[in-house]
């Protein structure tokens, strides 16, 4: 770790100030936990550390509201994920929460710092020596060729294929979530599935925000497809493990267990939060039964490209879509 | 209070933080270390530039092969050493693996030096290497011409290879484990400081002698201007049993700077800084008669070596003995590659060499069409088929009787795929047995009755969490019919007593052995029955004396006198399980039941049953948690533990706790433990035969035969993981 100026600004406004007075470069501290650790390892070396944690303008989470669920960027991911109408009216979104990291990182991480967790890839973890197209650009990827098996399979490219490692983020895109954003140049909105980028040719740069923004709210429509729905994680073990193959999926039925409104995305496999539009489009309409799930794990999966020893995690991911579909299904109204 | 009502010692001290490891000593004006490591995986420095990393404000001291550290090595724990390889690093250019350090910075603090370490800059130039078993450019040696001792000599018992071949039943299939790493809680790590010219160590560690006796050798001092201080380890598992190459330049450090130097190793280089679970492949050849009665096995094994050292391998110890088989054939060989040394890690070739031939009983009994504990118990041995010699005790048949009917294995559905759960989830049931060897070492023990009544024990062993000092204080208080708070044990301190290496299982009954001889004397000297309560205050103030202290060296039946030598020097001289009149083995039974869960199919261990057969248990509650431990080491032995290893780089890749898989609390279903409990007086007075290593052995076949009855397929590699049944 290197030394770092800190600051700790009391609101949203001197946060910006202090963020733009730091420069490029600076680091945003939130929960901490990925921040500290990466700064640990050398990958993050922010020359400067503006703390928000404490900032009022990203507290508090209302998930009463009548036309959506908003949720304060600095929310502890335990205390959403433990909010009894999110549990109740959109189980998959307190799943993909409750199903990250230990009770102890969420007690301290915060659903707007865990949309932009970095990969777990090794080589990227792993120091200078291994060669990473995200550390250093034109180093070039040792996944590729090497140790894959968490590796993406969708939305690599020849230049990076690491793994996209959250939960919430895979939930949010399904529900079609909007942040809001701060910045010196005043607030915007953008969707969520405009927040996170391919790696391409350029696998450093995994977002759009701007370096002096600041996330500040996490927004959902209200849909009824809430309730049918599930986050469905596969994993090496029960819990404190990044996912092999997850599912965020909500449905509706209709007469004859016929699918209404459907969103499904997929996580752990992908580069990004990866919403499967094709997939819904096949179910809307469908009868959901075990045939119609899997067809649509199998569309989930159609562009996938596998490496050296993640091919299994095709198959898993199109049975992990397809078992989310079931609980989704047995969940949802009728 | 009985015996079984005794609460671990410690336990309080440790949930509250009041326990003190080796690294949370911090004297005043200690300074901190930080090792730089090497990131090619063979090869030669070219270039080693400190510049910016000396330029790092607070930063006192880099040590490299630049600079002459004024140390030899400590040599090879297994070839008359002290350390857990024989190459200490720092003293030349050579790097004969990724993850080997080659410079080590000191700083005022933990940040500096972090940073500077950051900074160093090596050059290489590069050289071929091979790391994983089929890589060209290993070679591979057999054991019995590569170290020449008679124990070291291949198994060979009666004509396996023709009794195989006449065989009406045979199996023959490959399995392999590993690597793998001990990960215990407590980092690696330590302070060393000076005092005057005695260099005072606080380090965790299964072997303060040998830390004694290393680094004595090491800086060339008398073994007496070295105290070590260990008295808690915060979990070792075979990695803490040696001298490790961080502590002698940490001397080094503490002496030229005048100050105490601490470090502790980030836990991604604990993977290249000590040793651990080798690969071992294993190829193994069963024949039977169509009843399943065993008549041949041959048992070959590949195990992965460093190039500088040999582990030697002792995989067919165990599984000549398991069965009464009369014509077996073992071979070792092995492998060099270019890591550390790998060495000892809990049941270092028990839990492999069971997990092959266990599983290859399995498929024998299901060859045969007979029940797997049936085959079991038809095959018992009653004499150990090696030497020929009688078991000092066996109750393994009663291990797995026990075990059967605790676990309800009567209501097996004997065909593969033929149990399911009501919610129709395939469950499958397995068993396997084990064995493990019981070891006796040299232990000098001491007993201090004070007028007051207490009565203090100090004594060769360590406290790494399985319960030394709980079945000490426990025992004393037993004997002597007094109150367990009236009895104090240290341990893991070489300023009382000289230590041989806790591990092998061997710690308790030998240590208990020593106390249970000063403890007679104690009764001589104290003029009191040799049997029944004592008042220690009143018989201690008959005496006359303030504190009466008696002290007894005891060693292995038949064991040779030099071999207490060995042990005040630190070197290993463990007696055993072969001695004069006997052999001597623990023994278990696991029974285990898995649910592979449908959709991805992934295992879950829902139950398990172990029963040991361990002699008297000395210390109910620990034993007990041994067990329990055991069987969830197990489950991550056989389902998610395996330090992964890219060709192209050397190493171990996933060096962290979150990807270095080991199970949580909700991976592990409910354990039953039991004991048979029949005291071994043949192996020494207590009774006492040895558990914390059989408790592993045997689990993870039972959990991958368990999976081969839910789902048909036979797993032969761990771990077995969702792709493999998928």
């Amino acid at each position: 770790m290197r030394p770092f100026a800190y600051a700790v600004p009391a609101t949203l406004d001197e946060a910006l100030r202090a963020l733009s007075e730091a420069g490029p470069g600076a680091k945003l501290l939130a929960g901490g936990t990925t921040l500290y650790d990466l700064m640990k390892l050398d990958v993050e070396t922010p020359p400067a550390v503006v703390d928000i944690r404490a900032l009022p303008e990203l507290a508090g989470v209302d998930t009463a509201g009548a036309s959506e669920l908003s949720f304060g960027a600095g929310a502890p991911m335990a205390d959403v994920a433990a909010d009894p109408v999110l549990r109740r009216d959109y189980p998959a979104l307190a799943e993909s929460l409750a199903k990250a990291a230990s009770q102890q990182l969420r007690n301290v991480a915060t659903v707007g710092g865990n949309l932009l967790q970095r990969t777990r890839c090794p080589y990227f973890r792993g120091g200078l020596a291994f060669p990473c197209n995200k550390r250093r650009p034109g180093s070039g990827c040792a996944a590729i060729g090497g140790l894959d098996r968490g590796h993406a399979l969708l939305g690599g490219s020849d230049a990076c294929i690491a793994t996209y490692p959250g939960d919430w983020a895979v939930a949010l895109i399904a529900f079609d979530a909007i942040l809001d954003v701060a910045g010196p140049r005043g607030s915007r909105t953008l969707p969520l599935a405009g927040l996170h980028v391919e790696p391409g040719d350029r696998p450093d740069r995994e977002h759009t925000l701007a370096w002096d923004e600041i996330v500040t709210r996490i927004r959902v429509p209200v849909t009824a497809a809430g309730r049918g729905s599930t986050y469905h994680k596969v994993r090496d073990r029960e819990s404190y493990a990044f996912a092999l193959a997850s599912a965020a999926v909500a449905v509706t039925l209709g007469a004859g267990g016929t699918v209404e409104e459907c969103r499904v995305a997929v996580g752990g496999v992908a580069t990004r939060p990866w919403r499967c539009h094709e997939a819904e489009r096949e179910l809307v309409g469908a009868v959901l039964d075990r045939g119609s799930a899997r067809r649509a794990g199998e569309t989930a999966f159609a562009e996938a490209r596998p490496g050296r020893q993640n091919a299994f995690r095709i198959e898993l991911g199109v049975r992990t879509v397809a078992e989310a579909l079931r609980i989704a299904g047995e969940r949802a109204e009728r | 209070m009985t015996n079984a009502e005794m609460p671990r010692v410690g336990a309080r001290e440790k949930v509250t933080g009041a326990a003190r490891y080796g690294a949370d000593h911090t004297p005043p004006g200690v300074a901190y270390a930080m090792p730089v490591v090497a990131t090619v995986g063979k090869g030669r420095i070219t270039r080693l530039d400190t510049t910016a990393a000396e330029a790092v404000s607070g930063v006192l001291l880099v040590l490299s092969h630049l600079d002459d550290l004024g140390i030899v090595p400590a040599g090879y724990i297994m070839a008359g050493g002290y350390a857990f390889q024989s190459l200490q690093p720092l003293l030349d250019d050579r790097v004969a693996y990724r993850g080997q350090p080659i410079a080590l910075v000191v700083a005022d603090t933990l940040v500096a030096a972090a940073e500077a370490a950051g900074l160093v800059r090596a050059v290489y130039e590069e050289e071929p290497f091979a790391v994983e078993l089929d890589a060209a450019g290993t070679e591979t040696v057999l054991q019995e011409e590569a170290l020449p001792l008679p124990f070291l000599a291949d198994v060979v018992v009666g004509d396996a290879d023709g009794a195989y071949e006449r065989s009406p039943l045979r199996v023959d299939a490959v399995y392999e484990a590993g690597p793998q790493h001990q990960v215990p809680m407590e980092l690696i790590g330590g302070v060393a400081e000076w005092r005057g010219d005695t260099l005072v160590v606080h380090e965790g560690s299964q072997s303060v002698g040998a830390l004694r006796g290393g680094l004595a050798r090491q800086l060339g001092l008398d073994p007496d201007r070295v105290e070590v201080i260990a008295p808690y380890v915060g979990g070792g598992f075979g990695q803490k049993n040696s001298l490790q190459p961080h502590l002698a330049p940490l001397a080094v450090a503490a002496r030229r700077l005048g100050r105490p130097v601490k470090l502790v190793l980030p836990r991604a280089d604990t993977f290249h800084a000590a040793s651990f679970r080798p690969v071992s492949r294993h190829r193994v050849r069963l024949g039977a008669d169509r009843s399943g009665r065993l008549l041949a096995a041959i048992h070959e094994v590949d195990q992965q070596a460093s190039r500088h050292d040999l582990l030697p391998a002792s995989y067919t110890e165990i599984t000549s003995r398991l069965y009464d088989i009369r014509n077996f054939r073992g071979r070792q060989r092995h492998v060099r590659t270019d890591v550390q040394t790998p060495g000892y890690m809990r049941a270092p070739f028990e839990h492999p060499a069971a997990f092959a031939l266990e599983s290859a009983v399995d498929e024998l009994a299901h060859a045969a069409g007979r029940d797997p504990v049936e085959l079991r118990l038809a095959n018992d041995a009653v004499k150990d088929p090696v030497t020929g010699k009688p078991f000092s005790s066996r109750h393994l048949a009663a291990c797995l009787r026990r075990g059967a009917e605790l676990f309800g294995w009567a209501g097996r559905s004997p065909d593969p795929c033929s149990m399911r759960a009501a919610d129709g989830t395939p469950v499958g049931w397995g068993v396997a047995a084990g064995a493990y060897p019981a070891m006796t070492v040299p232990v000098l023990a001491r007993v201090r009755a004070g007028a007051d009544g207490g009565v203090l024990v100090e004594a060769g062993g360590h406290e790494m969490g399985q319960g030394m000092t709980s079945a000490l204080v426990s025992a004393v208080a037993q004997d002597l019919g007094i109150g367990a708070g009236s009895v104090r044990a240290v341990v893991g301190d070489t300023r009382v007593a000289p230590h041989h290496l806790t591990a092998g299982a061997w710690g308790t009954h030998s240590t208990l052995l020593a106390v249970h001889a000063a403890l007679r004397e104690l009764r001589e000297r104290l003029g009191v029955p040799p049997e029944g309560p004592v008042d220690v205050a009143a018989a201690v103030a008959a005496t006359g004396e303030r504190e009466v202290v008696t002290e007894a060296v005891t060693r292995g039946p038949g064991q040779p006198p030099e071999a207490v030598d060995r042990m005040r020097a630190g070197l290993v001289a463990p007696d055993g399980p072969d001695y004069p009149d006997h052999v001597a083995f623990s023994f278990v039974a696991h029974f285990v039941e898995v649910r592979v869960e449908p959709a991805a199919p992934r295992v879950r261990v829902s139950r398990v049953v172990s029963v040991a057969d361990c002699g008297r248990v000395a210390s109910p509650v620990t034993a007990d948690a041994q067990v329990r431990g055991a069987v969830v080491w197990g489950i991550g032995a056989a389902l998610s533990e395996h330090s992964e290893v890219d060709p192209r780089f050397g190493g171990f890749l996933n060096a962290d706790l979150a990807d270095y898989v080991i199970p949580v609390n909700a991976d592990v279903g409910a354990i039953e433990v039991d004991f048979i409990g029949e005291p071994d007086l043949t192996l020494n007075p207590m009774g006492v035969k040895t558990l914390g290593e059989v408790a592993l052995v045997g689990v993870a076949p039972a959990i991958a035969n368990a999976v081969f009855h839910a789902t048909g397929r036979r797993p032969r590699r761990l771990p077995i993981r969702i792709e493999d049944l998928l």
